[in-house]
Order: C-alpha cells, then structure tokens, then sequence
C-alpha cells in the first residue's frame, strides 16, 4: 500500500473521531447547561419559609362558637 | 548513556523525510487543519466555555430565583402584618378557641359540660365513662395519628341517659350545642320498663322513658408543650 494512500485513510479516521469528540463535547456542555438552567438555587429552608399565608380569619366560626352553651 | 542526537537522526531520518511529501499535499494540510481546529475547539469548549457558560446561566438562574424569592417575601411579609392586625381583633375571643378546642384533653372539664347539658335537659345521666384520659396532649388514644404539633386529637367518652322522649331529643340536639367540640359516633336506644307503667296509645308517648347510650369523642388539640 502506498504511505499517500495510508496517510489519507488515517486522516479520514482523525477527521472522524475529532468531528465526534466535538459534537460529543458540544451536546455535553448543552446538556450541562439545561441542568444549570433547571436547578433553582433556593434551598428547601428558604422554600419553607416563603409558603403563602392566608391572613384572613373567619369570623363567622368565632360568632359560633361564641353562640354555643357552656355548662 | 549519553544520547547522541546525531547518531539517532541519521537512524530515524528516513521516517521525518518520508513525512515531508505528504504534509505538502494541500489534502493533507488541509485535513491536519480541519482536525486539530476540531479538537481545539473541543478542549476550549470544556476547559473554558463550559465552566463560562455554567458561570453565566447560573447567575441568570440565581437572579431569576432571588428576584421570585424577594416578591414572595414581600408578600409574606405583608400577610403576615395584616395577619398581625387580625389577631389583634381577634385576641379577645381566643378563650372561645380554648374553650372549644383546648390545648390539653380536660376530661373533667367535658364531663361537666355533659352533666350540664343533662341538667338543663332534664335527663338522667346513669352512666359516663372516659376510657382512655391522655394527660398531656402529645398522646392520643382516637382514630388520628399521634403526636404532630397542631393536631387535632380525640378521645372516647360511653355515656347513657334515660329521660323522656322530648328530653333526650333536647339531649342530643344541646350536644351540637356545647360550645366544647363533640363527635356522636353511635346512639342506640331502648326504652325503659317500669313497673306498673301504663301503655299509651302515641307512637312518641312524651312519658314514655327512653334509656340512650352514646359514644362520643371529643376533640382537642395536641401540644408538645
């Protein structure tokens, strides 16, 4: 076999493997970057801490009970 | 032993001359170029664009998460001062709360209230019994599971009257009544054998005795404290 034949196949085989190292490397650093983008940075504390709270009362259970018998 | 360049470049000389052509080839160079651009790019791309680009979308990220968390806070902060200001109204009426749904069982407390009831009923109280007291309120004995801050617990009173008809009727309906919460879980009634009791023509005669047992449960809130 002829060293220009054999040195164009291996070119080919690098040209190859270099194109898949890149997308490999390309989709590796996307998907690193959706994780980044999905994973909030509050803690589970601070998730506790701001849960909504309802300040209304209701004033008609306190009328009710009050309504009631006491022995 | 030392090494001797030139004794080694002589000997390995064929092999770098043999290289020279096919580097010439503007095939060859450029393949070499397309290759080592690819790879280049690659290595930056994980040695330096990605931690960047984590650097980067995390930021956002964070900021997006802080400026979500400070409208939440505000909000929070303002419940919690008109909260505040509900409480402040309601203060007065927390020993309604108490007395409704105290802190502790108070078993003493409910089995007057029924004796209360009866009285005011004119019903004859012929048998209560509180099966299981728990004296703190971390320990109940019904149906809700045990010990969680902030849980309403229950626990099992058995108790029988006899009175008239009308009389246990207001019995049962004073029940829903007592201002301390109260569950009826079964009744069952049967009436009263007297002797020498006369027999009335009324499906509901208002003297005929009835005997009611009841089971109860009546609630209260735990505390750990």
């Amino acid at each position: 076999m002829k060293l220009s034949s054999l040195t164009e196949r291996n070119d080919r085989d690098l040209v190859l493997i270099s194109v898949f190292t890149f997308f490999t490397v390309t989709l590796w650093v996307f998907f690193e970057v959706i994780k980044t983008v999905k994973t909030t940075t509050v803690t589970p504390q601070v998730t506790q801490t701001i849960v909504p709270l309802s300040p209304t009362i209701d004033f008609d259970v306190l009328q009710t009970i009050a309504g009631k018998k006491v022995y | 032993m030392a090494f001797n360049y030139k004794q080694e470049y002589e000997r390995y000389k064929r092999y770098y001359q043999s290289l020279e052509p096919a580097l010439t080839k503007p095939a060859s160079r450029a393949y070499t170029a397309i290759i080592f651009s690819f790879l280049v790019i690659s290595l930056f791309s994980w040695y330096a664009i990605r931690p960047t680009m984590q650097t980067i979308f995390t930021l956002k990220r964070e900021i997006t998460d802080k400026t979500d968390l400070d409208k939440k806070m505000e909000d929070k902060i303002s419940a919690l001062i008109e909260a505040q200001a509900a409480y402040q109204n309601v203060e007065p009426d927390l020993p309604l709360i108490h007395e409704a749904l105290p802190v502790n069982s108070d078993a003493v407390r409910a089995a007057r209230q029924l004796q209360g009831l009866a009285a005011e009923t004119h019903v004859a109280v012929t048998h209560i019994s509180i099966l299981t007291v728990p004296l703190t309120g971390d320990s109940g004995t019904g149906t809700q599971p045990k010990s969680a801050p902030d849980t309403v617990l229950d626990f099992p009173v058995s108790l029988s009257v006899s009175g008239a008809y009308p009389d246990v009727k207001n019995f049962i309906m004073g029940i829903h009544n007592v201002r301390r919460i109260m569950h009826i879980t079964s009744m069952t009634f049967s009436p009263v054998r007297e002797s020498g009791a006369v027999a009335s023509g009324s499906a509901t005669p208002s003297g005929t005795q009835i005997k009611l047992d009841l089971k109860l449960e009546v609630f209260y809130l735990s505390s750990s404290s």
